[in-house]
């Protein structure tokens, strides 16, 4: 290897060499073109190595985010879901028929309604922090007050979208509608996959603090691509 | 048309450097499906295509970041073309047969055929480069990662705990050994083509 050449190379684009050793390398690339072909591959090779180390968090964040929509549009869920699904019809559909037997129609939509909180679960994605884990068998076990502080513990080491979203939830369940609102309203401004999922739950914060004309605004304001818009536009018919 | 007039399309990829979630929904929702289709029909399953439609767009971040992708045609084209060209490629390698890439010459522009050519260009240089870079010692590795990370030599010296001179110069050469063998197969590959 032409050692001394290399260094050479890394001191002209340092802007290190003195003024005849700077002209006398520039005459050298015009004349030589083996040379110059190489001084090209080493600028090259600096090129690849900033593009590849320089932006290698941004690179992961990326890749996460992208297998995560991935997954989600080929439809293989990683949720773990605690009751089969056919169950939850069942009890769905018994749940709107006794609501047909015994309540009024011009009664406004509930909380509860919308109130389906998706599982959690952290730990398939590789990261296995204890406090973490915890705040996600408390959250899946609907026990968010004791979720809540878990949340808070992990976020201030890590904070992930997912691990905000599900805070924030938590929040909501509880009723700290300012501190919940807070969260979805950082994810809304973000651009996480939970970023349009976070409106939606702005808009179940205000329609559980039975702030309807809000909860419309905010439901009007949420695109059709959503993947949740069926539920979208079920409320808002509800609240007309 | 002007040829090197940017395309509207170029949203999806700025949305994609910048890791816009909503724009990456959508180009799944939008143009992967066509892709899925194709490849279920060329001897493929859904797995597969999903693979191929990630590998993509992680080159198309790449080469995106790099600043060296303006879209000149629209993505739905370029996209597709990319998707199916790396798709026959990979039937290719596991079948050991010749498959034959015939393209749908009438329905693409010069403009497409040439970004294509483009991106394909910068995934075989990274491929090179990588491929390259697996090869260098330890050492090496761990230097020009910390130098391209941190930026200060200085610090990158303070860090490894030896003097900012030795790692200036180890820099060099590491980086000179990348360059050695990249241009031996730069050289190789024309010797070849000529």
């Amino acid at each position: 290897m032409n050692e001394e050449r290399y260094i050479l190379f890394d001191q002209y684009l340092q802007g290190e060499l003195t003024i005849d050793a700077k002209n006398e390398f520039e005459k050298q690339l015009l004349e030589d073109p083996e040379f110059a072909s190489e001084f090209e591959t080493f600028k090259e090779v600096q090129f690849q190595l900033a593009n590849k180390f320089g932006i290698e968090a941004e690179r992961e964040a990326f890749k996460q985010n992208l297998t995560h929509i991935s997954e989600h549009h080929f439809d293989k869920n990683t949720k773990v879901i605690g009751l089969k699904p056919w169950y939850l019809a069942v009890a769905a559909s018994v749940a709107v028929l006794f609501g047909l037997f015994f309540f009024n129609y011009n009664q406004n939509p509930v909380f509860a309604d919308y109130n389906n909180p998706e599982q959690a679960s952290f730990t398939v994605r590789g990261t296995v922090n204890e406090s973490l884990k915890q705040a996600e068998e408390m959250y899946n076990a609907k026990r968010y007050n004791k979720a809540i502080p878990l949340f808070e513990t992990v976020l201030q080491k890590q904070k992930t979208a997912e691990i905000q979203f599900f805070y924030g939830v938590s929040l909501l369940e509880e009723s700290h509608y300012l501190k919940a609102e807070a969260v979805f309203n950082e994810l809304k401004n973000g651009v996480s996959v939970y970023k349009e999922k976070a409106v939606w739950y702005l808009a179940l914060s205000k329609l559980k603090q039975k702030d309807y004309e809000a909860c419309k605004q905010i439901l009007e304001s949420i695109s059709e691509d959503y993947e949740g818009y069926d539920q979208v536009q079920e409320l808002l018919h509800q609240l007309d | 048309m002007d040829k090197n007039k940017i395309h509207p399309d170029q949203k999806y990829i700025d949305g994609l450097a910048e890791n816009n979630s909503v724009i990456i929904q959508s180009i799944y929702k939008k143009f992967v499906p066509k892709v899925v289709m194709f490849i279920m029909n060329n001897s493929g399953d859904r797995d597969q295509a999903q693979d191929i439609v990630q590998e993509i767009l992680i080159l198309l971040f790449n080469q995106a970041k790099a600043n060296s992708l303006k879209l000149t045609c629209p993505f739905d084209a370029y996209f597709f073309l990319l998707c199916k060209r790396k798709w026959l490629n990979e039937l290719k390698k596991s079948s050991n047969k010749e498959v034959t890439i015939i393209e749908d010459v009438l329905s693409i522009n010069e403009s497409a055929h040439e970004l294509i050519g483009h991106t394909e260009e910068f995934d075989e240089k990274q491929q090179l480069f990588d491929t390259m870079f697996q090869k260098l010692g330890d050492k090496c590795k761990e230097l020009l990662k910390l130098s391209f990370e941190i930026k200060s030599m200085e610090e990158v010296a303070e860090k490894l705990n030896v003097t900012y001179g030795y790692v200036r110069k180890k820099k060099s050469l590491c980086v000179g050994q990348l360059t050695q063998w990249i241009q031996e197969a730069k050289n190789f590959k024309s010797l070849k083509n000529n």
